[in-house]
């Protein structure tokens, strides 16, 4: 591209061909103002706000919308232009209605401000307010289109940057307004109340709904999202202590850019929940009495953990005591408190609740590419050629990870979906491939991984040179395929092999971005994986900028919380426990002795706790009576201990089991890191202080440590911080910048990915139990993160109209003879629950969808506590059940 | 009187035979507009998935042109013009006048479905002012007497009276 030179307001400058006028003032610190601008939407020219004089010809013309071409002369501030802007200005105005003192937007209204810039106050024109439609019937977004000045942002961002489609101009002229389909308020519509047209809308037209509190933030801070593994920055606003609004941070180089989802958006109001923990309290044992909780100083309270957690050390010994840690705390607290538990208490039972499902994928990729793609970028996703998504539905799980692919598919790049629940990326999709569990008991995911690679060595479709060049093993791996029999895989698979055959056709000859959720871990085990990584190297799609294998965590530390090693099996720096090249560095900084035996699996360490081998838990930042199956099993396990410390920020089931609780401190109130899905290591500060007396995690382990004598003092985070970049060479980046990346291994010359043996399941003949006819899938929605803990905090997401109704297919509907306000008694092999129900024309007969987080997660009822015994994965999300309608309920007379 | 229930195999036929063209959309919603009289608004999300398109998008394009309606209209769609030239020639008496007769106001349509009442800004034949349509049919240097007597050869025939209107229109002329 050529580079041009002009003059705006009498300075030479250059830029690219291409660039608008806009723009390359803006780019020299020539501000020139806008209502319908924004960098990362296509350019519009609807407000004419932005209209400059070309000096030459004396034209006026919208700069943003005028590419600046060679030896233009451009004036923007010329009293002829300052005249048409106010004009423009006082047009708006005369259609507005004057409610600016109580508007909602309040200070981030950009009108208000362009209008007291020009000196447009007292309106002389005669006020012609346009009155629309005013809604706020949902609890997160207040539409008042009579404020509207048509410049469609909302719209925009709605289709280029979250590409939800919810909103678009309906009729024409003056009439003309951002409309959902058929005109039903928002939460009728498909509009997934992320927020970011709120946040986009230059006027009061579009407000977030504050019911908990009202008024303008009195500061803003930047901050990271503390929910899902994609870390969104963070713009908060704050009053007084409160955090009262969150948009999306304005800041180079962030994940999310412009957008946010609801949980970002609007469930961050649990910060301020009344169920906060503010004091240490310790149960009372007085006998004979009702155990109580009182109130402690933090010596107290710690001292009485110390002197608990070392008599049990001493009576039963180390393997007595575990400790669990949290992806919700920073990278600086995980490293601290697997420190305490294998340093100081020498325990191997160090374990966080997310290590079978992500973790054991993480570890996996890590060594079969020697721990080169560690840094997976969104943004090169969208470069992408092909991407098929596996397991949850990112527009729920990791919204702006579902904004990405949406994007690349609109782009151009091939997307294949693989789900069998309907699936929001569907519309974008070249290929939904929905394996129907209900058919198929024994779906095998690797079968049906296993039958898109074989279908396409059939047709020559396979990276050949990529194969010969970088790769160990092809040839024994493709004859392995070939000798599979392609319709017995596409059965186990509850695919037609029609299907396979298709997806090989979409994938030949591209490099293809494998997306993996967390909740894959349903079906995929260390076999899946191993056949969705050669499936990777088949289409050559290892080591390529966005290609290759895209693991999503769940929350926002995930794949922090695993680097720092709070895992049974392995160390910090991803080291396999059993690996002596990892452990005796430690050990040597440590001055201590690791064991190189793995701990307990979470199964294990609840029947530990049931059999007594078990004696004491620490629980840091985690509600294991609402995230694990068969919480009363887990409940009575726990309650067998003789002793549970849980540190967490809000009082929960887990925390009235506890013997002492510590209150910890969140994100927005104490320093520290989080590393997201695409390794990004990202700080953030404390903006607010902690409720009470409530301590930053890290100060509590800090002072734990201390008191146990243990000679390193952390007085502060950045002492922490230097031991972790010392220790954990990939942590190098770990600093005190906003930012920085997982370091990746460079890889000897001659490196070649292996190539695993195709590892075809045996059909296992269970069939299914004729009591349970139908197939559960349980899975999250995006108003909830993981089990719920907090999300169910926020006012506005337990307000909202989703009560956790199932779906079901309206011929399940018909068959069952439901009718709309019956309640539905779910029955599975292992436990019940009770639900409302929806009839989705998109479930397939025969399977129904059951979302994870409402009524305490109870859903987890319906699940076993078990372990996969081939992959070490708790298969835990799909469940065979009946359906019975709940005649007792409603205490009809 | 119910409008025509919606023919779903029509509407797919229409769909099928657009959904590949280039710039397919247009077409495809004339012909659901010609052939249902209206565009139902729930053959939009159908309409949506065919093309690959937002449902929302495709409400702003029926929205957006007065040539598409998502409302049922009647059997004969009158247009009075309220045009210039027409209003200097007293289209404004002509439409109050309407108005009075069918019993509607602009944009209604009868409970039988027989008659659509609407203006436009002008017919382009300014000629012939003041002029309405009566669906493809123009009629012009209207007076009051004229109205009735073309309004009379659409109404319903009563019971008793067996000719069809339409080719008492084409007479009529
Ligand atoms: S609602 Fe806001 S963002 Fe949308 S068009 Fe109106 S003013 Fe612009
Ligand atoms: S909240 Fe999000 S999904 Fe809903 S209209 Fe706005 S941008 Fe679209
Ligand atoms: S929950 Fe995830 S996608 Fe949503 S705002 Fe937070 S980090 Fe971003
Ligand atoms: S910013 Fe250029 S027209 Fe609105
Ligand atoms: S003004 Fe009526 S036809 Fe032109």
């Amino acid at each position: 591209m050529e580079s041009i030179v002009l003059t705006i307001n009498g300075k030479k400058i250059s830029c690219q061909e291409g660039t608008s006028v806009f723009e390359a003032a803006a780019k020299n610190g020539i501000h020139i103002p806008s209502l319908c601008y924004h960098p990362d939407l296509k350019p519009y020219g609807a407000c004419r706000l932005c209209l400059v004089e070309d000096e030459k010809t004396g034209r006026l013309f919208a700069s943003c919308v005028t590419p600046a071409a060679r030896d233009m002369v451009i004036q923007t501030d010329t009293p002829r232009v300052l005249d048409h802007r106010r004009n423009i200005i006082r047009l708006m105005m005369a259609e507005h209605p004057e409610s600016c003192i109580v508007c909602n937007k309040g200070n981030r209204c950009q009108l208000r401000r362009i209008a007291a810039d020009l000196g447009v106050g007292e309106n002389d024109l005669y006020p012609m307010p346009n009155y629309r439609s005013f809604e706020q019937l949902n609890p997160f977004i207040v539409r008042d289109l009579s404020k509207c000045i048509l410049c469609g942002k909302c719209i925009r961002a709605d289709h280029e940057l979250v590409c939800t489609g919810a909103i678009d101009y309906n009729l024409r002229g003056f009439r003309s307004r951002p409309a959902t389909a058929h005109e039903t308020p928002l939460e009728h519509s498909n509009c997934t109340f992320c927020g970011t047209c709120v946040s986009i809308c230059p006027t009061g037209a579009l407000s977030p709904k504050n019911a908990w509190y009202a008024g303008t933030p009195e500061r803003q801070a930047s901050s990271i999202c503390g929910f899902c593994g994609i870390g969104c920055a963070l713009d908060i606003g704050i009053s007084g202590n409160k955090i009262v609004e969150i948009n999306p941070a304005d800041l180079e180089e962030t994940v999310n850019r412009a957008t946010l989802c609801v949980r970002g958006h609007f469930a961050h109001d649990f910060l301020n929940s009344p169920d906060r923990l503010t004091a240490p309290m310790v149960k009372s044992t007085g006998e004979n009495e009702e155990p109580a909780f009182n109130e402690a100083s933090w010596d107290e309270a710690v001292e009485h953990v110390i002197s608990r957690l070392s008599d049990i050390k001493r009576t039963y010994g180390p393997q007595s005591i575990a400790f669990i840690g949290s992806t919700k705390c920073s990278i600086e607290e995980n490293y601290l408190f697997q420190k305490i538990g294998r340093a100081i208490f020498q325990s191997e039972n160090i374990i966080n609740m997310a290590s079978q499902n992500s973790g054991a994928q993480l570890m996996a990729l890590d060594q079969k590419t020697g721990g080169s793609c560690r840094v997976n970028r969104l943004s090169d996703l969208e470069k992408a050629p092909a991407i098929v998504v596996l397991g949850p539905d990112p527009d729920h799980a990791a919204p702006v990870l579902g904004y990405h692919i949406k994007r690349a598919a609109k782009k151009g790049a091939t997307l294949i979906v693989i789900d069998p629940l309907p699936n929001d990326l569907s519309l974008f999709a070249g290929q939904w491939i929905r394996p129907e569990l209900s058919k198929n008991p024994n779906f095998s995911l690797t079968s049906l991984i296993n039958g898109i690679a074989a279908e396409l060595v059939a047709r020559n479709g396979h990276a050949t040179e990529f194969i010969e060049n970088h790769t160990l093993d092809g040839n024994a791996y493709t004859e392995g395929l070939n000798a599979q029999d392609p319709e017995a895989i596409a059965g186990l698979a509850a695919v037609t092999r029609e299907d396979l055959k298709t997806a090989a056709s979409l994938l030949e000859g591209k490099k293809t971005a494998f997306v993996v959720g967390h909740t894959a871990g349903q079906s995929i085990s260390e076999a899946g994986f191993n056949a969705l990584f050669n499936l990777s190297l088949l289409t050559g799609s290892q080591g390529g900028k966005g290609t290759g294998i895209y693991l999503m965590t769940e929350a926002g530390n995930g794949m922090g919380a695993f680097d720092m090693g709070v895992s049974p099996d392995r160390l910090p720096g991803r080291h396999a426990i059993s690996d002596e090249s990892g452990r005796i560095p430690l050990e040597k900084a440590w001055k201590t002795k690791i064991s190189p035996d793995p701990g307990l699996s979470m199964l294990r360490l609840i029947e530990a706790a049931e059999n007594g081998t078990l004696k004491a838990v620490y629980i840091m930042g985690e509600n294991p009576l609402r995230k694990l199956p068969q919480p009363r099993r887990v409940k009575n396990a726990l309650k067998k201990l003789d002793f549970m410390v849980v540190q967490d920020i809000l009082c929960n089931q887990t925390v009235k089991l506890a013997d002492v609780i510590l209150p910890g401190a969140a994100f927005t109130e104490k320093a520290g890191a989080f590393t997201n899905m695409e390794g990004r290591i990202q700080n953030f500060a404390p903006i607010v202080s902690p409720p009470g007396q409530a301590l930053p995690d890290w100060e509590i382990l800090a002072l734990l440590a201390s008191k146990m004598g243990y000679p390193e003092k952390y007085t502060t985070i950045e002492q922490v911080k230097q031991e972790i970049r010392r220790l954990v060479p990939m942590h190098a980046d770990l600093g005190s910048h906003r930012q920085g990346w997982l370091k990746n291994n460079g890889l000897e010359s001659g490196f070649r990915f292996n190539f695993s043996p195709v590892d075809i399941p045996g059909p296992e003949p269970a069939p299914p139990d004729p009591n349970f006819p139908y197939t559960g899938i349980i899975r999250g929605l995006r108003y909830h993160l993981g089990c719920g803990t907090r999300t169910s905090r926020s006012e506005r997401i337990q307000s909202f109209q989703l009560r956790g109704q199932i779906e079901i297919s309206p011929e399940d509907s018909q068959r069952l003879d439901l009718s709309e306000a019956d309640r539905l008694r779910l029955t599975s092999p292992f436990g019940q629950i009770e639900r409302g129900f929806r009839i989705n024309t998109d479930m397939t007969v025969g399977q129904i969808f059951i979302p994870l987080a409402y009524n305490q997660n109870d859903a987890m009822n319906l699940v076993d506590l078990c372990e996969s015994p081939t992959s070490g994965a708790p298969g835990w999300m799909v469940c065979r059940v009946k359906i019975e309608k709940n005649e007792t309920s409603g205490e009809m007379p | 009187m119910e409008p025509k229930a919606i023919d779903w195999d029509q509407l797919h036929v229409i769909i099928d035979k657009h959904r590949y063209q280039k710039w397919g959309l247009i077409p495809l919603l004339q012909e659901v507009q010609e052939v249902f009289g209206y565009i139902p608004p729930a053959s939009i999300e159908p309409i949506a998935r065919a093309m690959k398109m937002f449902p929302t998008c495709i409400q702003g394009v029926i929205t957006f042109y007065a040539g598409f309606s998502l409302k049922p209209k009647g059997r004969y769609v009158i247009r009075v013009c309220r045009g210039t030239a027409c209003h200097v020639k007293g289209g404004r008496s002509i439409l109050r006048m309407m108005k009075k007769e069918l019993e509607l106001e602009e944009g209604e349509t009868s409970p039988d479905y027989q008659f659509t009442l609407e203006t436009v800004a002008c017919l382009g034949a300014c000629f012939l002012a003041p002029t309405m349509m009566v669906n493809k049919n123009y009629y012009g240097k209207l007076t009051p007497p004229k109205v009735i007597s073309i309004l009379n050869q659409y109404r319903k025939p009563k019971p008793t009276e067996s000719s069809s209107p339409a080719k008492e229109a084409d007479d009529g002329r």
